[in-house]
């Protein structure tokens, strides 16, 4: 494929600024420590409160990066498929690798825009709170150096991965696919380390009871360590994922010709299908850490679960189900794409209900005190049981089956199997789904009776019954579709405008759920910098009420995405770029 | 308006009835179980049911005009038609009406209170919490002990805990804001915490800033130099333990490790 003649190869000055700042940022503590002046405990650089500064910096700063590190991970893979398929279907790895380029369109300035409010961060921290800083230093010192080395790296792999696309094409595509892969692990390598900082304030592990370095190991592998990474790989490509699709949205909506309409349209399903695929793996990932922090300490139990911050996660319930619903949404609305999807799309409305039942339960508050009026003074018996873990295990796993099955659905829709057995093999598909089904439903009631110990391992077998029903499903659907007839071409383009405001919408609140989320991460600590070793004791040290909280957040989300906005004004600064021919719609599409 | 949409309007029920109905039946039905489901939760409920509708209704092209559609007067159409389209469109402004009703009227009751189950506590205060070694190890425990916490409980908790450690004694009705006592065997209490904490629980009681309820304080903490003016800490350290191993003990559940 070619693209325009005047490719977009500058580089803009502001992230080079950026990063000398943040070098100098970097070294800042070092060199107070030489001085060895009494340090401080507190200091107010900004004109506002130093915490408020430094929250809305830090999840500024968190919300960029995890942009910045997700889009290069599903955007090389879409490279690689595309590059892969070169030979056998060239027009498709056109497409594939103009997906790929697109997705990765507002990398450059969203990097120029994390090391910035990385710098900023930095010197909030190292200037409003030097003695937890100090501390800090003293604790990962190593960290601090060689931190800056990978970012650097980091930085040098995207810029040349990004604005060295249309050079190596064709032969040289591999060193292109190399330069991604080196940009992805320098990048997980970057947050890796910034993770290990935050956790160890979480959890601190590798010190002595006074906080005294024993092994930096062991504060770099602190028991929050491996599930935040875990989680915050995952959830970031949900995120940037979903911010794709809403940049495909909006150019599906402002496109003047349809070819355009059918390329974006195909990139908001796409990354629409990524997020979803995430998601799905989200709520394990966020059991684990929780598990983890509920293991290193019975304190974190009761302020995320039954205290302060118990109101917080049923809003995180909340939220999480509206993401869910809508991609599912989108996904459904997608059957219309699709010409002959007739029979599948008979099946939504069943499949409706039953996502709106599950998430029913699974945002059901366990103890939510009534008003004194309707009060009988107890917990609602109703409440009290589905609000528990067995149910919410129930609903969670079947909400996940009930996706699955629209996949499936989605994957059937228009097509019909050539296979002998075709008839037989749908039947017992559907049979293994509902035995799937049934067995979650029957170990989870068998759950609910149970003993502790032992609803935690019918949880585990009930995530596993589900893994094992949808790979075995797959593989019999695999084979079922074996080169079947395809009735029509997927019409993309076709989608209704409502799918693209669902995109929209769902970008606004992964942002603004990170942002909650990043409060209770923060918050869950309480009164201490470092957990049980650096205390709090600034003025106002306490946790601002939820109400309070969800205003910052939401003030976050809003300059989070004005910034993108600018990052996308300068992008589209970077010339028309031709656009590859979709299927049968070559001749338009040449325009 | 097309053949297609005028004939799908003479359905038994045109969508827009259909949906209000759902919407309704909904309402009423949490409405109506008892005991009452707290508002809040019942708001929490309506607004999924409305986000399902809703979805229900837009994912089909057919069906968003067959929406609209009702609410459009077509020529000869009888006067059932007519009289279930100013129906729904009354329940708008009804519902709005209520709802604006609803926020001023006066009431008598407190604001809603969020009722932390577990209050939160420090990590130090928790440490500064001993277990004895007798109380620790639940394998460990003592029948005597066991039996000391029964008689301490029947004296001193069953009025508000009940005999059946079910939160139901006799006084507990008399309690009912913002919180009744604890249900024991309900599984989102004691089974969720841990020693230190339950102990940490009887020692500060239910009155004070953080968190109110009736639940009174039943030893004094270490040091505090207004305790018997506040409460009358009945209990010395070791009784308060003695209850402590009672209530897992007839309940079932075990203590949270630390
Ligand atoms: C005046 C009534 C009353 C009496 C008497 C009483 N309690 Fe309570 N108790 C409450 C109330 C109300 C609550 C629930 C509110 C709360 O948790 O603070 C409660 C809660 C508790 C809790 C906390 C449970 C949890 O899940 O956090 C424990 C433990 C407890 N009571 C133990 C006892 C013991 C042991 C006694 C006897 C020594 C006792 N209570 C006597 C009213 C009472």
């Amino acid at each position: 494929m070619r693209r325009s003649a005047t490719p977009d190869r500058r580089t803009p000055p502001a992230a080079g600024i950026a990063l000398v700042a943040f070098l100098a940022t970097a070294a800042a503590p070092a060199l107070a420590l030489a001085q060895s002046v009494p340090i401080p405990d507190y200091a107010q650089p900004a004109f506002i409160d130093s915490r408020l500064a430094v929250w809305i910096a830090a999840q500024l700063h968190l919300d960029f990066a995890a942009f910045v590190l997700a889009v290069p991970m599903f955007a090389l893979a879409i490279e690689f498929f595309g590059w892969r398929m070169a030979r056998r279907d060239p027009a498709g790895a056109a497409r594939y690798d103009w997906l790929a380029h697109e997705m990765a369109r507002l990398l450059p300035a969203a990097y120029s825009l994390t090391a910035i409010s990385g710098a900023l961060l930095g010197m909030l921290l190292f200037s409003a709170y030097p003695r937890l800083m100090a501390y800090m230093t003293e604790t990962f010192g190593p960290t601090f150096a060689i931190y800056p080395l990978f970012f650097v790296a980091e930085t040098l792999c995207l810029y040349f991965w990004y604005y060295a696309w249309d050079r190596l094409q064709g032969r040289r595509k591999w060193a292109h696919i190399l330069l991604g892969l080196l940009l992805n692990i320098f990048g997980t390598i970057v947050m890796f380390i910034a993770n290990a900082w935050a956790t160890f304030m979480m959890t601190p592990g590798g010190v002595d009871e006074a906080g005294a370095l024993v092994s930096l190991y062991g504060a770099i592998w602190n028991p929050g360590w491996m599930p935040l990474n875990v989680h915050r790989l995952i959830a970031n490509i949900t995120f940037g994922a979903l911010l794709c699709a809403a940049y495909a949205a909006y150019r599906f909506l402002s496109a003047r010709t349809e070819a355009e309409r059918a390329l974006y349209d195909w990139m908001g399903y796409t990354g629409n299908l990524i997020a979803l695929f995430t998601m799905l793996f989200l709520p394990f990932a966020g059991y684990y850490f929780g598990f983890e922090l509920f293991a290193y300490s019975a304190t974190y139990g009761v302020t995320l679960m039954g205290g302060v911050l118990s109101w917080l996660f049923i809003i995180q319930a909340i939220v999480i189900a509206i993401l869910f619903i809508g991609a599912a949404y989108y996904a459904w609305l997608g059957l219309l794409r699709i010409p002959g999807s007739e029979p599948q799309r008979r099946l939504v409305p069943a499949f409706n209900v039953a996502l709106i039942a599950g998430f029913m339960v699974w945002a059901t508050p366990h103890s939510m005190a009534a008003s004194i009026e309707e009060s009988t003074g107890q917990f609602h018996p109703l409440l009290g049981a589905l609000g528990l873990m067995a149910p919410k295990m129930i609903a969670v796993t079947l909400i996940l089956v009930v996706l699955y099955v629209s996949y499936l659905l989605y994957r059937r829709a228009g097509k019909v199997p050539v296979v002998a057995w075709a008839a037989t093999g749908t039947r017992i598909e559907w049979a293994l789904i509902a035995l799937m089904a049934a067995t979650i439903l029957g170990l989870g009631i068998y759950g609910y009776f149970a003993p502790a110990d032992v609803r935690i391992k019918t949880s585990i077998w009930q995530i596993l019954v589900l893994i094992g029903g949808i790979v075995v499903t797959f593989v019999i659907d695999l084979y079922l579709l074996r080169g079947a007839r395809t009735q029509a071409a997927v019409r993309w383009g076709t989608m209704p405008r409502r799918g693209q405001y669902i995109l929209i919408l769902l970008a606004f609140v992964i942002v603004w759920l990170m942002g909650l989320m990043g409060y209770a991460r923060s918050g869950a600590r309480l009164n201490w910098h470092v957990f049980g070793l650096v205390e709090d004791t600034s003025p106002g040290a306490g946790l601002p009420p939820l109400g309070d909280a969800a205003i910052v957040v939401t003030a976050i989300t809003l300059i989070f995405f004005a910034l993108l906005g600018v990052a996308f004004a300068i992008s589209a600064l970077g010339g028309r770029a031709g656009l590859p021919a979709f299927g049968d719609r070559a001749g338009e599409a040449a325009a | 308006m097309n053949a297609g949409s005028g004939k799908t309007n003479h359905r038994w029920l045109p969508l827009p009835v259909g949906a209000a109905l759902i919407v309704i039946a909904a309402f009423v039905a949490l409405k109506a179980v008892r005991p009452v489901i707290p508002h809040s939760v019942i708001l929490l409920y309506m607004g999924f049911i409305v986000l399902g509708t809703v979805i229900h209704i837009t994912l089909e092209d057919t069906r968003i005009r067959r929406f609209w559609n009702f609410f459009l007067s077509h020529p000869g159409e009888g006067g059932w038609p007519k009289l279930q389209r100013l129906a729904v469109l009354a329940l708008l402004p009804a519902a709005a009406g209520w709802w604006a009703y609803d926020s001023v009227r006066p009431t008598y009751a407190p604001p809603v209170e969020i009722f932390q189950r577990h209050p939160t506590v420090g990590e130090a205060t928790l440490a500064r919490i001993v277990v004895p070694p007798w109380a620790a190890a639940p394998a460990n425990w003592r029948d005597s002990d066991i039996a000391a916490g029964k008689t301490l409980y029947t004296a001193n908790c069953v009025v508000c805990h009940g005999e059946r450690l079910d939160g139901a004694g006799p006084a507990a009705a008399g309690f009912r804001y913002p919180i009744r006592p604890a249900n024991f065997r309900d599984a989102g209490t004691i089974g969720q915490l841990t020693l230190p904490y339950v102990y940490w629980r009887l020692t500060v009681g239910g009155i004070q800033n953080q968190f109110n309820s009736a639940m009174p304080r039943w030893v004094a903490a270490p040091g505090d130099a207004n305790a018997s003016s506040l409460h009358s800490n009945d209990l010395t350290p070791d009784e308060a333990w003695q209850v402590i191993l009672f209530l897992y003990r007839e309940t079932g559940y075990t203590p949270r490790a630390e």
